[in-house]
């Protein structure tokens, strides 16, 4: 787990950006919190403060409607108790059942102006109240006396001498029943209009405690009833569980240095202290009760309580938002690493694509140029791969007058394709290099391509050899696609399919030849155009490549593979292309060459008689306006043939003849060395190295050098049964 | 085809008059044996008056420098015209032999 959290935290550092994003978005998200937190809170507040008023209000009627029904009581029996003065005995009754009748009534009586019956006591204070121990009872006497002067209290001396009705302050009973009181007196007028005595009620409040703390909005709240002047009239229960801030409440009312505010309304006030039970926050909110008594009612509410929906909510949603952040973090982690790997495997791509790159730019230069025209033949080819690198491969090139060129397709596409292509086409270079008959190059190269060839990989191939000056073409097919020969019409190139190489380890390449009409064009390609395929998976075919091929009969061979190339693209309307395509054609049209001078020397095979085959070579260059140093280069390049065909055309000891033809046009001079011995094609022999130590060097070999050396082209040909040696030097080299 | 051969400041001197074409090569060859034999002197050819060589004269001048070598001795041509010299060159033989 903790290698894990190391793992984390070393991403993150190793990807700040990504880092500061996922804390930017758990900020944003917090401070959305907490603005809405704050916003809540504060509507939560005024709702407090609404609900306070109203609950204020609500018990404040609860106890104003005690008080108006008291007054109610008391006033409505004003005029009876003044009927009742004339018969001071029959108070008691009036008295005692006005008690009895009104349960919060602890007690009501008279206090008469001193000495208004003159048979009564001076200070007469008749008064009905109820028996402490049993309520119920209802027990009455003359209170007043000169220990109990009642003139000298409150209820009485406030009531007579503002002749009005008088809410007393609350104080504690002395008559009766127990508790807490307060006393609403109203003055009782005689029949003369005079004030005769004081009507009081004596009003328990104990049951107000009961009655205000019955019922809160929250249930930890409690009511307080106090004087104006801020005296304790009702509190909470000492059960109840709040009961220990009383007290602090009443002394923060009281203290005007304490700071408080109005609520919205105005009406009501709100102090915020420390609960002294547990040092959490709690408000008291009171307000002072209109008309008289002038009591205050409060309110106390605890804020944990108040809140406690929204604290909640709060940490839900910081746990939540805590969720969220540690989500996005890992999902922007495993994007991340995603991007990682990605980039990783792009990396790769690219490098793998370079390389790719590189290797289709060495492919595209081992293919020899795309046109070529050289002593009466005109040649085009074409490689579109299909990847990057492809199995096809075409080659030409030009040896001792004749052209040797080659098609061929590896199986499969792409790099495994290439490389097998590659070393076919270098072998076909390398072996080309000494060797004229294409189906010994075939065979060469088949062994090279089977060895070690696990990975089963073949490859079809064309070889063609055609011999420039007579238009003989030698080839061999390894089960390469069959060419077309055109020439106005245009046919199939009859071919022997072989096997294509790798196959086989033994297969004996059968070779073929004819010879090539002027003016005609074969046609190789790779099944690259034959089965280039449309989005229908349609292929071209050979009947469109027939009837492409036919209007161009007499046209370049650029311009016919250019039509082939932009037909295959009409055709296949932007499908992808499916397989390598290689196209190559090869027109042969050879040009007449004038002779002004033709002449032939016959001698017998001896090299004796190199004497006369020198003094004619030296003749007929002299003749035709050759400098002697190039006349000296001829007659040593023709001996050497000749001497050549004299050692070892004939077996040993045989008479044979050697024929040496001279001919001269404008532009060169021409021998032809032609004998009727063995075929033996000197132009396959391996160059000499001349660099070599005297000790190194061999004696032989050097003959057939020479000749290249002196000549600027030699041709082997064997040509109705002799080997025709042909010799050309150009004027102006 | 001439050839002379003659003992000088114990150098073997042989000078080589007229064309070395193969008709002649095997008569040279016959004629220059004392130089296969020749284990104790340095040889030098003298081409002032060779007017024409082929390959097989090309061997029996590397056939003697081959035996030369094989004592010690050096194989010097001398005198030789630029047609033939070129030939020398082509061969890579001019490379072999001492030139004067």
């Amino acid at each position: 787990m903790s290698r894990m959290s190391n793992q984390f935290i070393s991403f993150f550092k190793s990807h700040g950006k990504l880092s500061l994003v996922v804390i930017g978005v758990a900020l944003l998200l917090e401070v959305i919190s907490a603005v809405q937190y704050l916003y809540t809170r504060n509507i939560m507040r005024d709702e407090l403060e609404d609900l306070m008023g109203k609950e204020i209000t609500m018990k404040a009627m609860l106890v104003k409607g005690m008080l108006n029904y008291t007054e109610g009581v008391l006033n409505s029996h004003a005029d009876a108790i003044c009927d009742d003065l004339v018969q001071p005995d029959s108070i008691y009754d009036h008295l005692q059942w006005l008690t009895h009748v009104n349960k919060h009534f602890s007690g009501v009586g008279l206090a008469f102006v001193p000495g208004y019956y003159k048979d009564r006591d001076y200070l007469y204070e008749p008064w009905t109240y109820r028996d402490e121990n049993m309520p119920d009872t209802v027990l009455y006497g003359q209170l007043g006396s000169a220990e109990h002067d009642y003139t000298k209290l409150d209820f009485y001396y406030q009531t007579v001498s503002k002749d009005a009705p008088y809410w007393a302050e609350p104080y504690l009973n002395y008559r009766g029943a127990k508790g807490l009181v307060t006393t609403y007196a109203i003055p009782i007028h005689d029949s003369k209009g005079k004030v005769a005595c004081v009507a009081g009620v004596d009003l328990s409040l104990s049951w107000l405690s009961d009655t205000l703390n019955q019922r809160h909005s929250h249930e930890s709240s409690f009511s307080l009833l106090l004087t104006e002047n801020g005296e304790l009239i009702s509190q909470p229960s000492s059960s109840h569980p709040k009961y220990a801030d009383f007290d602090n409440a009443i002394m923060l009312i009281n203290d005007s240095t304490v700071s408080r505010h109005k609520t919205k309304s105005g009406h009501f006030t709100c102090i915020e202290f420390k609960s002294e039970i547990d040092g959490s926050t709690a408000y008291v909110y009171y307000a002072f009760m209109k008309g008289r008594p002038h009591w205050q009612l409060a309110i106390v509410c605890y804020d944990k309580e108040v809140f406690d929906a929204l604290y909640s909510m709060r940490h839900r949603v910081f746990l939540l938002m805590l969720l969220g952040v540690a989500l996005l973090g890992y999902i922007v982690y495993r994007f991340l690493k995603g991007n990682k790997q990605l980039a990783d495997i792009e990396m790769e791509r690219q490098r793998i694509d370079s390389e790719l790159h590189v290797a289709k730019r060495i492919q595209s230069e081992m293919l020899p140029g795309e046109e070529m025209t050289q002593g009466g033949v005109t040649l085009s080819g074409r490689l579109i791969p299909a990847r990057e690198v492809g199995g096809d491969q075409y080659d030409y090139f030009v040896r001792d007058d004749k052209l040797f060129f080659a098609i061929g397709d590896a199986s499969g596409k792409g790099v495994p394709s290439a490389l097998v292509m590659s070393v076919s086409h270098s072998l076909f270079r390398a072996i080309g290099a000494r060797e004229s008959h294409p189906a010994r190059i075939m065979h060469l190269i088949n062994e090279a391509v089977c060895q070690g060839n696990e990975s089963n990989m073949f490859v079809t191939f064309f070889i063609g050899v055609l011999d420039l000056p007579t238009g003989k073409l030698r080839y061999c097919n390894a089960g390469h696609d069959t060419p077309l020969l055109v020439k106005g019409e245009v046919e199939k190139f009859p071919v022997k399919s072989n096997l294509p190489l790798g196959v086989m380890n033994d297969w004996f390449f059968e070779g073929e030849e004819t010879t090539l009409e002027p003016g005609t064009t074969l046609l190789l390609y790779t099944d690259g155009l034959t089965e280039a395929m449309d989005a229908q998976h349609r292929q071209f075919g050979l009947e469109r490549v027939c009837e492409v091929s036919k209007n161009h009969a007499d046209a370049e061979p650029s311009r016919l593979l250019s039509d082939l190339i932009a037909s295959v693209r009409a055709f296949v309307k932007g499908a992808e292309q499916s397989d390598d395509l290689t196209l190559l054609a090869v027109r042969y049209s050879p040009q007449e060459v004038h002779f002004e001078l033709q002449e032939t020397l016959t001698v017998q095979n001896d090299v004796k008689q190199v004497t006369l085959v020198n003094e004619f070579v030296k003749n007929v260059a002299q003749r035709t306006g050759y400098s002697p140093e190039q006349v000296s280069g001829i007659q040593l390049a023709i001996e050497e043939a000749v001497v050549n065909v004299m050692n070892y055309a004939y077996p040993e000891g045989e008479t044979g003849e050697v024929e040496i033809q001279a001919a001269a046009s404008a532009d060169l001079l021409r021998f032809k060395v032609i004998d009727s011995g063995m075929p033996f094609a000197p132009t396959d022999a391996p160059d000499v190295d001349t660099s070599l130590s005297a000790e190194e060097r061999q004696i032989g070999g050097l003959g057939i050098f020479l000749v290249r050396q002196m000549m600027d082209v030699i041709n082997y040909e064997r040509i109705d049964g002799k080997n025709v040696l042909t010799l050309t030097k150009k004027r102006n080299c | 085809m001439k050839t002379t051969i003659k003992e000088n400041d114990g150098k073997l001197l042989v000078a080589l008059v007229g064309e070395l074409d193969t008709a002649a090569a095997a008569g040279v060859e016959q004629e220059l044996q004392p130089l296969y034999e020749n284990e104790d002197k340095d040889i030098v050819f003298d081409c002032e008056k060779l007017e024409y060589i082929a390959s097989s004269g090309l061997r029996i001048l590397l056939s003697i420098l081959k035996k030369a070598k094989s004592h010690g001795h050096t194989v010097t041509l001398k005198s030789m015209n630029d047609d033939i010299k070129n030939v020398f060159k082509m061969t890579g033989f001019i490379n072999l032999f001492n030139f004067e």
